[in-house]
């Protein structure tokens, strides 16, 4: 795999979760493409040096989404079938994360939902304004 | 070799309680940090799961039945104090484990030892503290055990050297050994320890996955409408575990379902509301500290 994660076991979001985030965001750029191997459980635990069950939690959880699939035996894959709709559901999961973090902070400070949605529509203008 | 469990555990020292009370799980394969402050009574418990001290009560169990000579052969253990004999070289050590232990493997022995870089023909009383810690880790290892038992095993390591200990117990891990082990470096324990207990006083005072706890242990934040606001009900809340005033501001430490605690405040009509999470170092903390080190927490970010 070409991709080097990273993780920081000191933060407070636990670390099968980064793991998880890290390979939908890697999915979702194309910079694991469909079909391409994933290190072993216990080859990624050593290179990140965290837990190979929380390395394997990872997996299953990323193997439930959808985004990767694991063949007895031979090892995990991102998955093939219908590879545009896994890189578009990554995509969709790790942008809903963040939109979600954003509008969570937005109404925390006091914001009601008509200004929250007229942010995120100039927000919208903003970044589509030229072509797409 | 299946579960190790701890039940009621305690151990005193004539009037000294070392171990009160202590109950908890060590699932097959997993990797098992043993948090506490000094004196908290790890290495009491310890001594108790190797037989080395006499339980005053309480038992400790290996797949539900007590540790006898056989079971003990499959556990190695590496104690925080060097138990070298400095007039030996480490060759001879190693000599001693192979007609000591059955199982133990020669060539992974000389091939730990050269990664740390030690040399096999010195006495061990010419290594450093560091090297001889990494000589026990290594002639623990090399036994091929099913149960690794580490108390501190990376004190006065070098950065480079700690990480290798620990890829170490993670490739015990994967292998399929059970390994338990403490440190005072909580940041190791998080990425190496897929359950820890917390030990404080000698009682048990947290226990759990890691993933878990962060999962679960959160504080959540509100500004409240004005400084003598009452907080009904909310203080009898199972969720949290402790509320801290100050003025307007109110922080609640939960212990699962924050977003739940967080919808409590908002229907009390506070404002600024936040759900801050917790590392394993605010975690330890919040569960061996007096009641105000939940602010304390928060204001170091």
């Amino acid at each position: 795999m070409p991709v080097v994660l990273t993780v920081d076991p000191r933060s407070g979001v636990p670390i099968y979760l980064q793991v998880i985030d890290q390979i939908k965001r890697s999915v979702a750029l194309g910079v694991l493409a469909a079909g391409e191997q994933l290190p072993t459980v216990k080859q990624l635990a050593l290179d990140l040096t965290i837990n190979p069950n929380t390395v394997a939690k990872a997996y299953r959880e990323l193997e439930r989404d959808g985004v990767i699939e694991t063949a007895p035996g031979r090892g995990s894959f991102v998955r093939s079938n219908g590879s545009i709709e896994t890189t578009k559901t990554a995509a969709t999961d790790v942008a809903r994360d963040a939109i979600e973090a954003a509008i969570r902070e937005a109404k925390s400070i006091g914001l009601l939902a008509d200004e929250i949605r007229s942010l995120t529509s100039a927000a919208i203008e903003k970044w589509f304004r030229e072509g797409a | 070799m299946s579960t190790i469990s701890i039940k009621n555990l305690r151990k005193t020292y004539g009037p000294y309680m070392a171990v009160d009370d202590l109950s908890f799980e060590i699932p097959e394969a997993c990797v098992f940090g043993l948090l506490g402050p000094n004196g908290a009574g790890k290495t009491t418990t310890f001594k108790c799961m190797l037989g080395l001290a006499r339980p005053t009560s309480g038992t400790v169990l290996y797949g539900g039945l007590p540790l006898v000579p056989a079971t003990q052969q499959h556990i190695a253990y590496v104690p925080e104090r060097s138990v070298l004999y400095d007039w030996m070289t480490v060759a001879e050590h190693v000599e001693m484990q192979r007609r000591a232990y059955a199982k133990f493997s020669v060539p992974k022995a000389n091939e730990l030892l050269r990664q740390f870089g030690i040399d096999q023909r010195k006495k061990t009383r010419a290594l450093s503290k560091g090297m001889r810690t990494a000589t026990m880790v290594a002639l623990a290892i090399a036994r091929e055990a099913d149960i690794l038992i580490f108390d501190e095993p990376t004190s006065g390591l070098d950065p480079i050297n700690q990480r290798h200990v620990l890829n170490l117990i993670i490739n015990e891990s994967a292998r399929g050994a059970t390994v338990i082990f403490s440190s005072h470096q909580i940041g190791q324990v998080e990425r190496a320890a897929e359950r820890i207990a917390v030990v404080d006083r000698g009682r048990l005072a947290l226990e759990g996955s890691v993933d878990d706890l962060k999962s679960d242990r959160k504080i959540v934040e509100a500004i409240l409408p004005s400084e003598t606001f009452a907080l009904n009900g909310l203080a009898g809340d199972p969720r949290i575990t402790r509320i801290d005033r100050n003025g307007r501001i109110v922080r609640a430490l939960t212990s699962h379902d924050a977003q739940d605690v967080l919808a409590r405040f908002e229907a009390l009509g506070a404002s600024g509301l936040r759900i801050v999470d917790l590392n394993l170092e605010d975690i330890f903390l919040c569960a061996v500290s007096p009641a105000d080190a939940t602010a304390d927490v928060v204001e170091g970010r």
